[in-house]
């Protein structure tokens, strides 16, 4: 049987986190298996994510975040696969229902969703794991009402309630079978007519006004604001214990923005919810999360509290990221995107140094052996994958300007900058490019 | 009027593709037959020989029960034929040599297919990108032409056609066979039928096809800031269309022409089967002229249908794969999910 | 615009279209050289003789007055005479259409039953053996002539293994039916489907073939749509993300490119029917072409024509249905 890591909150006796995580992420790899060679999206990804807690991922485009966010809802396509380490998940009663079949994946409390078959990892969809994803335009099915669209979600949640133990029954009559019935025949409609109204429920709780006309409307009928807000509503329908936000709000106006993550915001309290949210946008992070993972070529380089994070930035990405490194202009000086790119996340082309070391203004000879994750002083929850957690800058150990080649000009940067944390909505920066 | 980019897509497709290999082999192999045929075969396609009439294909064995009168006696005498490597493929019931005859039929496969996709990207394309580009009354009416053209399927309408040129001049003209007249080979067809009519036929019924695709170019292309700019500089619409429509829509045009040979091939190999070619050398002609003989010689209607579905296989395949390398909207099929 | 009115618009554009297609067949006619008189006088026959029938034709009016003498017929069901047997062109065409409509609507359902299921296949199992096999049978499906293969067939079942008639069939769906409702006899239903199944085959082949690459594609390009992944997300089982979802929007656009390829299955019916000695409009429209009989040939071609038009028309008002982005415009 796998044992569990101790999560660093029990073993450094932490005063703020004495209830076990919710999540207990281990390690996670995930691979990608392209003609162009081998992708390492994920990298030894290592996270708690506490009950009822807003966590947040932010990073650029292409370092691993969306990735982060399927692989841990397993949802990954082909060519892409999780290739190694543990997600523990903490359900009391998911863990007596499949200790049975599979007592290896059981310890205790938790579940390591990653060693159960799909199928049964496939139940904990909708009703204990949920996701909004960042286009809600194409994000909904364009030939499918929005109601009957939310009702499939509560349908899925339905039938979980109604024989939680079991995991087979979650499919029965629930299948093709059934649906060719539907088409057939009218008066067995496949989504029940109690499914229906609940998700009218759902429309008006997130804010939809006219809610019983508007649920038979299609998509395209929708605003995108009112689209994200339908989608949460889908998202919520199963009740589920984590809500997976991948750039919830990317997609949308500025005044849409800040009322959706109001909604998010309002949805929690009630519902106590966990929420993991991914983004490019510091402003959404300062404004939602309570603890924040950076994420760069696929690796969390630098992790702890919003204050931690924000306040006390270690690694020289997540300076670089709050544009706290002084610069020859002076304060006041606009945020200095991050010369160079995002690594191309190929294997072959990794090599064994700090990933973010061509890019760093403080790269040194130890940054060419890839740091390992170091606490950083001060809070149990803050640690970084940077030397300067233990060590301090030296010039003398500095490596020349150009010991990668020259960094690219700004123009080849990542077509999704981080977004600074100074504006709440989040767009300022833009014409930054 | 390629660009590197197009090139690079074409080759990164081709190098992932077995199927584009294969295909690229098969079209080769056929367009080679094709001009070579003098050379590679072993008899006159058209010379017959009753005394050597329906000889199964090389190592077949053949045994044909006929009565004679022996004696004043009814008897049932057993020939048996045996194939040789002098027929590869065999001989039909006029003893043509099989072989030569599927060598040659290539060409006249591939000339008609390579001609009317000629005549219809002519046709089409001119009438969908001045339909497209002026838009208005000469789009409604030109889409309204086309929509009538598309009530008629292609192989209906080809048969109502071919009565304009039956019995003129034009349904076939003879090519001389440039290798024959310069000497280089003895004993071939001095001259080739081209079925000029048919290859006209087929390739005004499929116009269509390319009035339709250039015309949604067009249409799109116009509204580009380019043109607009091109315009507004005093270019001419003559101009614009040659210079900007015309190289922006030739993407979908080439992808569409390459499958348009193989559906045009496969029509021409209709016509010559129902007899309304204009010449006999044709796999069509062939398969309908074993058509008569499944019972005794399987070989005269197999055989030229296998040459027309390996040839109409490697166009297709190649079609495959200019689609899949130019077509932007099937490039994600590849990537990964990030 | 209503969906009565959008319906009724199309309508009334089909009725455009199929004026068209009757302008264009007078004209066809028109332009063909050769002169009707050649065949349908007698070898031998004087001048007299000749005017005479070129006034019973009807050939001595000017052109227009042709035309619209024909135009009016047509709309009384008038499809004149034909050439060569002496009877109504209408009556001959209509008693050989509904062979034709059973061959191709035979030819469809074979078609829908085999390459739906073996689209889904090869777009879900992508890159597997199951994948392989269902693509290769689609290539070398879609570029076989189908008489060949219509030849083949008759060459291995019939004359090889000595199943399934290949004679010209003895009886209709409608006498079969008959004969089963009334007389309780099952041989003429029997005998029906023993001549069918080898050109039903032959003709739905190439369909089969078209529809799996279609639906491979869309379904692959319908796949990598985001909504598949927040269906999926949202707890949907997987047989119902693959049909209701992602194949019922794979259907809408395949729906309208057979409506377009229709035109494919007719020209593959008329190859067919002639291949299997079959009794429908293609082997009438090929002995008339062979002989030159006009008015059998106009008829057909106008009766194609016209059934083209009608299931397109029903082909959009489906999409119009299934698609609700449709604006009906």
């Amino acid at each position: 049987m796998p044992s569990i890591p101790d999560s660093r909150a029990n073993t450094e006796g932490g005063c703020e986190m004495i209830q076990k995580p919710l999540l207990r992420v281990r390690d996670l790899e995930t691979r990608f298996f392209t003609e162009e060679g081998q992708v390492n999206a994920v990298e030894k990804l290592t996270l708690d994510i506490h009950d009822g807690e807003v966590f947040g991922i932010v990073g650029e485009s292409g370092s691993g975040k969306s990735v982060t966010a399927r692989s841990v809802l397993g949802l990954l396509e082909s060519p892409g696969r999780v290739t190694g380490g543990e997600l523990w998940y903490r359900d009391e009663t998911f863990a007596d229902t499949v200790r049975a079949d599979h007592p290896d994946a059981v310890d205790g409390d938790y579940v390591d969703l990653e060693s159960l078959p799909s199928n049964v990892r496939r139940t904990l969809r909708g009703t204990h794991f949920s996701m909004i994803f960042q286009d809600p335009m194409s994000s909904l099915n364009p030939s499918i009402p929005v109601g009957e669209q939310i009702a499939e979600a509560v349908e899925a949640q339905r039938r979980a309630r109604a024989n939680p133990r079991s995991v087979a029954s979650r499919t029965q009559g629930y299948g093709l079978s059934q649906y060719l019935m539907s088409t057939v025949m009218g008066s067995r409609k496949y989504v029940k007519s109690e499914s229906l109204e609940r998700a009218v429920e759902l429309l008006e709780l997130v804010g939809i006004p006219d809610a019983p006309l508007r649920a038979k409307e299609y998509p395209h009928e929708y605003s995108g604001g009112m689209l994200q807000r339908a989608m949460i509503a889908q998202a919520l329908a199963g009740e589920p214990k984590v809500l997976i936000a991948d750039e919830p709000t990317t997609a949308l106006d500025v005044t849409i923005q800040a009322q959706i993550l109001d909604l998010l915001t309002e949805l929690q309290e009630e519902t106590g919810m966990t929420i993991l949210l991914i983004t490019h946008n510091l402003g959404v992070v300062a404004r939602m999360c309570d603890r924040v993972g950076v994420m760069y070529a696929g690796e969390i380089v630098e992790r702890g509290t919003l204050a931690d994070v924000f306040d006390d930035p270690v690694h020289p990405y997540t300076q670089g990221l709050l544009g706290s490194i002084p610069d020859l202009e002076g304060i006041g000086a606009r945020l200095q995107p991050i010369p160079g790119n995002v690594p191309s996340l190929l294997d072959h082309e990794m090599g064994g140094r700090c990933y973010f070391a061509d890019r760093c203004p403080k790269a040194m000879e130890e940054c060419l052996e890839h740091p390992p994750e170091f606490d950083v002083d001060g809070s149990s929850h803050h640690a970084t994958r940077c030397y300067l957690a233990e060590t301090t800058y030296s010039e003398a150990r500095a490596l020349d300007a150009d010991y990668f080649g020259s960094a690219e000009p700004l123009e080849d940067a990542a077509d999704e900058p981080v977004e600074p944390a100074r504006s709440d909505g989040g767009n300022t920066e833009e014409d930054s490019r | 009027m390629i660009s590197d980019r197009v090139k690079q897509s074409l080759k990164r497709e081709f190098s992932r593709s077995v199927m584009a290999k294969i295909g690229l082999v098969l079209v080769l192999v056929v367009l080679l037959t094709a001009i070579f045929a003098p050379f590679i075969a072993p008899h006159d396609p058209t010379q017959q020989g009753l005394e050597e009439s329906n000889i199964p294909p090389a190592g077949v064995t053949y045994t044909t029960e006929e009565f004679q009168m022996v004696d004043g006696e009814r008897q049932t005498v057993e020939t048996e034929t045996r194939g040789s490597l002098d027929h590869p493929f065999g001989t039909d019931a006029l003893g043509r040599d099989l072989f030569s005859r599927v060598l040659f039929g290539a060409r006249t496969s591939l000339l008609v297919g390579l001609g009317g996709t000629a005549v219809a990207v002519g046709t089409g394309v001119g009438v969908g990108l001045v339909a497209g580009y002026f838009g208005g009354r000469v789009d409604d009416g030109l889409m309204r032409f086309a929509d009538i053209m598309l009530a008629f399927p292609a192989l209906v309408l080809a048969l109502a056609l071919v009565g304009f040129f039956r019995g003129s001049d034009y349904q076939a003209i003879a090519i001389p066979d440039p290798f024959v007249r310069a000497g280089l080979v003895d004993g071939m067809p001095e001259s080739f039928v081209f079925p000029l009519g048919l290859t006209v036929v087929v390739g005004i019924v499929n116009w269509v096809w390319f009035a339709r695709i250039s015309r949604g170019e067009a249409l799109s292309i116009r509204q580009e800031e380019y043109v607009k700019a091109a315009k507004s500089l005093g270019a001419s619409d003559w101009t614009i269309l040659r210079q900007h429509v015309l190289p922006n829509s030739l993407t979908p045009i080439i992808v569409l022409a390459t499958i348009q040979v193989a559906a045009i091939i496969l029509l021409e190999s209709s016509l010559s089967f129902l007899g309304f070619s204009g010449t006999t050398l044709s796999w069509g002609f062939d398969i309908a002229q074993g058509r008569d003989y499944l019972g005794t010689s399987w070989w005269i209607a197999s055989i030229p249908g296998l040459a027309i579905v390996v040839t109409v296989v490697g166009i297709n395949l190649l079609g495959d794969w200019l689609r899949d390398a130019l077509d932007p909207g099937l490039e994600g099929e590849h990537g990964g999910g990030m | 615009m209503s969906q009565y009115q959008f319906i009724l618009r199309r309508l009334l554009q089909g009725i455009l279209v199929i004026w068209g297609v009757v302008t264009l067949v007078f004209l066809l006619r028109y332009m063909t050289p050769g002169n009707p008189v050649d065949f349908v006088a007698p070898l031998d026959a004087g001048q007299e003789t000749r005017d005479q029938v070129a006034a019973d034709l009807g050939l001595d009016q000017p052109v227009y007055v042709q035309y619209f003498d024909y135009l009016f017929g047509l709309i009384q069901g008038d499809m004149g005479y034909s050439f060569i047997r002496s009877q109504p062109a209408s009556s001959i065409i209509f008693a050989r259409l509904p062979a034709t409509i059973e061959l191709a609507l035979a030819a469809t359902i074979v078609a829908i039953i085999f390459s739906i299921p073996l689209g889904v296949i090869s777009a879900t199992r992508r890159h597997e053996p199951a994948d392989y096999a269902a693509t290769s049978f689609s290539l070398v499906g879609i570029s076989t002539p189908n008489f060949w293969l219509g030849i083949m067939l008759i060459l291995l079942v019939s004359v090889g293994l000595g199943i399934l008639p290949t004679s010209r069939r003895p009886i209709g769906f409608v006498p079969a039916m008959e004969m089963f409702i009334f007389q309780l006899e099952i041989q003429g239903i029997r005998t029906w489907i023993a001549h069918m199944i080898l050109p039903a085959v032959t003709l739905g082949t190439y369909f089969t073939a078209m529809i799996v690459r279609l639906t491979r594609s869309g379904m692959l390009d319908e796949l990598g749509k985001s909504y598949v992944l927040a269906t999926r997300a949202k707890g949907v089982p997987e047989t119902l993300v693959r049909y209701k979802h992602v194949l019922r929007n794979t259907m809408i656009p395949i729906i309208t490119v057979l409506g377009l390829q229709l035109g494919t299955l007719i020209g593959g019916a008329v190859i067919t029917e002639f291949v299997f000695n079959w009794p429908g409009l293609g082997t009438l429209i090929i002995n008339a072409i062979d002989v030159r009989d006009w008015p059998i040939i106009q008829g057909s071609l106008i009766v194609i024509g016209v059934g083209f038009v009608i299931i397109n028309i029903a082909v959009d008002a489906l999409y119009a249905k299934l698609n609700p982005k449709v604006s009906y415009e």
